[in-house]
């Protein structure tokens, strides 16, 4: 409604460019939420960890494409049997408190974030490790406590960022009002919405940052972010609103910038449950929702049908066949065929925002089209937490439909299925919503995590993705995009897959 | 009036009691494990149920409450479970943004909301009481969201004059405190125009007239005066309702205040900031309705005896 009212304001007001100068140098990046913090061990929102990506650093990290990259790692031997990894730093880095970065720092900073004492949010991450040991200045040896091929994508997390030792010992609980790591900015203030941080003069790499100031706010509202950047005052704003990209389109001084993703959307069913214990109804589900007029009603088409259970984008991708063409005829027959020549009645859960909602409606529509009556029940995140995650037994569960997305926040296959698809991932351990056990998915599964050797991991996900496929646990339903606007005048901010966001090579000209 | 003054502050104590419990049982009858919440989708078990040892989520609400009291009592009003900031600092960094924007707004739509008033009242019937009712019930139909980005779309976007948001400069103030106010001075004025026409027709008024007084003195000096108790018993209750924060106008213009922060709280279940807040709300509103009745005391000694 307030989106509609703005691109109708936009189109009435020919649009010109004030100029609202702002000093040289300086760039300001509008998102839609606030910071949580800034301590990388306990973060678990996109937005804080873009955050702090600017200041902290990994051993690894990613490129724009999120192809996993080493950082302050030069390199990794792996063990054969995946328990021992050890890993060589690169020399002559500093924290911008001026401590060196070394192999006891990387052990001191990974032994914090262990430590259950601490309660830090991502302590789970780093559960597989059983010890970390400095074997000289430059040498880290990483034990594990059981085999797990994808470990080194763990490295690449934002939770495994490296805090100077000195910070984490002058600071302690405070270390999140106090980041100091390798990082191309050093922190400057954080206040209500906004954080500002400002160039690192001795950053490591030649030539980098090249802006002097850098500032993350909040602007909640997708109007008036969009306003920020057509007045000048921010030169990159995300999410971009789908709806709003026409607005821009002819707008001389933005680009709209979309790039592929690494979210699944889907609709998981309960497959303990009646009707969906079968497989035909799960079949005639998928036959019975057009996921191109999904795209395009809900993301104005940015995006692309799902391909497989894992996002086309994501590492271990397996291009399936394309058996669940829009077909509402075949839809009706498989449910006739299944005991349900009329339809059935079911309850659609999901999120509250404008976005999801139209998402839930849509389907509500295409089901309709094939007799399934599906009530859409928009749920508050504390609602959602009760009845959806804190659930005890499978048996407890009152999930029918659930209309969610995920994005494997390690960039790793064994993230991205895992969690959703492995019979150990049941609420309220992981997010297994659709009670999908299968012997073949959880022997593939548990195959590609206890090996470090690629051939065999692939192996191992290409079974695994053609299995969920057949069995269809979801509605497969689209990889949609991330959509950014931007000032033509900056480069070098990219929006990861995952909706994080890299700044070291922000420039204006 | 001391003695007045010290029954007034001993009653709002059971009241501030009550509003304590209420407010404690209504967050945590909320459905949704705060602990959950936090530890966000990844978490295990293990590592829910040690954050809810922390967020001292153990224990009968009985108890919860009487340590929470405790505590408040002694102003420690703990961490919240969201950013782990000190409650005080989460509340401190956006008490003073929403203060100065509802002051703001207040003098500004109660000058002009009394003016409309009075000149409507003096006009009553003819066309420029019309069109300044017009204009009043305009400023209360206004959705404020939408007043807001026409707003920025045109002094913003367009023209380039002000800062589509942001808290700073007199310029970051324009744009909300009229957005926010719009709504208050259209009250005052409508409210005014009333309690003035009603005025008018009271003996005084007519004693007034018939001693020969100009006018312009009987309608601003002893007809305004007295239409203006009311007015000022309108102003204290929109004046602590303001202060609550505004949640549509600080989203529109990424205003660093309250209201979002409550909003905020509350889709995350952090329980200490909620509570925190909303005994500062009840505090405000308890003080505000005090003050209000002093002034009426200080007008009228007849209250003091009551």
């Amino acid at each position: 409604m307030r989106n509609r009212l703005l691109a109708t304001l936009a189109v009435i007001l020919p649009l010109s460019l004030p100029h609202m100068a702002s000093a040289a140098g300086d760039v300001v990046i509008a998102l839609d939420a606030n910071i949580v913090g800034l301590d990388p061990a306990d973060l678990n929102d996109n937005l804080s960890m873009t955050a702090s990506r600017t200041m902290l650093q990994g051993l690894y990290g990613f490129d724009k494409d999120m192809k996993m990259i080493p950082v302050l790692a030069e390199s990794t031997d792996a063990s054969a049997d995946a328990m021992e990894y050890t890993v060589h730093l690169r020399h002559g880095i500093v924290f911008h408190d001026g401590a060196p970065f070394d192999a006891t720092a990387v052990k001191t900073s990974f032994e914090r974030a262990m430590d259950p004492a601490n309660g830090l949010k991502r302590r789970s991450l780093y559960d597989p490790i059983a010890k970390v040991e400095a074997l000289d200045a430059a040498t880290v040896k990483i034990t594990l406590k059981y085999p797990f091929g994808a470990f080194i994508n763990n490295l690449a997390h934002q939770a495994y960022a490296i805090s100077s030792p000195k910070a984490i010992a002058a600071f302690g609980k405070e270390l999140s009002r106090h980041p100091t790591g390798t990082g191309p900015y050093k922190f400057v203030s954080w206040q209500t919405d906004t954080m500002v941080v400002e160039k690192n003069d001795h950053y490591w790499k030649a030539g980098l940052p090249k802006i002097d100031r850098l500032t993350i706010r909040s602007n909640p509202e997708n109007g008036s972010r969009l306003a920020s950047l057509q007045a000048g005052e921010a030169q990159f704003i995300y999410p971009m609103p789908p709806e709003l990209v026409k607005v821009v389109e002819k707008n001389p001084a933005i680009d709209v910038v979309s790039s592929r993703s690494i979210y699944a959307r889907y609709v998981a069913m309960n497959t303990l449950r009646k009707p969906f214990d079968d497989v035909r109804v799960r079949h005639a589900l998928n036959y019975a929702v057009d996921k191109q007029a999904f795209l395009k009603v809900v993301f104005n088409g940015y995006g692309v049908p799902l391909e497989s259970v894992l996002p086309n984008n994501l590492s271990g991708f397996v291009k399936q066949p394309a058996i669940y063409g829009y077909d509402p005829a075949k839809a009706r027959a498989l449910l006739a065929e299944a005991g349900y020549p009329n339809g059935f009645e079911t309850t659609l859960w999901g999120g509250n925002s404008t976005i999801t909602q139209r998402g839930m409606q849509f389907l509500q529509q295409q089901f309709a089209a094939v007799g399934v009556k599906a009530q859409v029940e928009p749920l508050e995140s504390g609602v959602a937490a009760a009845k959806i995650w804190n659930v005890k037994t499978p048996a407890e569960a009152t999930t029918l439909m659930h209309y969610t997305a995920w994005s494997a926040s390690t960039g790793d296959a064994d993230w991205g299925l895992r969690p959703l698809l492995s019979s150990k991932s049941y609420p309220p351990n992981l997010f297994n919503t659709s009670y999908y056990a299968s012997p073949v998915e959880d022997a593939a599964i548990q195959a590609g995590l206890t090996t470090a050797d690629p051939a065999k991991r692939a192996a191992a996900y290409t079974e695994a993705q053609a299995q969920a496929w057949k069995d269809a646990p979801w509605i497969f339903l689209v990889s949609d995009d991330n959509i950014a606007a931007k000032s033509k005048k900056l480069s070098g901010i990219y929006v990861l897959p995952d909706g994080q966001m890299l700044t070291e090579d922000a420039a204006l000209n | 009036m001391l003695a007045y003054l010290a029954r007034r502050l001993g009653g709002t104590i059971p009241v501030l009691v009550a509003v304590s419990m209420f407010v404690f049982g209504f967050v945590h009858a909320l459905p949704g494990d705060p602990a959950r919440l936090q530890a966000g989708p990844e978490a295990s078990p293990a590592d829910i149920a040690a954050i809810r040892t922390e967020m001292g989520l153990d224990g009968s609400i009985v108890e919860q409450y009487l340590r929470w009291a405790g505590n408040t009592l002694q102003l420690k009003l703990g961490r919240s479970s969201k950013t782990r900031q000190p409650v005080a600092q989460v509340i401190g960094e956006r008490f003073m943004p929403t203060l100065w924007l509802t002051v703001v707004a207040i003098v500004w739509s109660t000058v002009v909301g009394i003016l409309i008033g009075v000149i409507s009242g003096l006009n009553r019937g003819r066309w420029i009481d019309r069109a300044g009712m017009v204009l009043a019930i305009s400023g209360v139909s206004f959705p404020g969201f939408w007043l807001g980005l026409l707003m920025i779309g045109l002094f913003s976007v367009r023209l380039g004059w002000l800062p589509t948001g942001g808290y700073g400069t007199w310029q970051h103030f324009v744009m909300p405190s009229f957005c926010l106010g719009v709504g208050v001075a259209a009250v005052m004025a409508r409210f005014t125009r009333s309690a003035f026409v009603e005025a008018m027709g009271e003996d005084y008024v007519r004693t007034a007239r018939m001693k020969g007084l100009s006018e312009r003195v009987v309608a601003w000096k002893h007809t305004l005066r007295n239409a203006l108790i009311p007015v000022i018993t309108l102003s204290g209750l929109q004046f602590g309702f303001l202060l609550g924060g505004a949640i549509v106008i600080e989203t529109v213009f990424s205003w660093p205040g309250l209201g979002r922060l409550l909003v905020d709280s509350v889709s995350f279940r952090d329980y200490p900031v909620i509570q925190a807040e909303i005994m500062l709300f009840s505090i405000e509103f308890v003080m505000i309705n005090l003050i209000v009745d002093l002034l009426y005391a200080a007008a009228n000694p007849e209250i003091r005896l009551k």
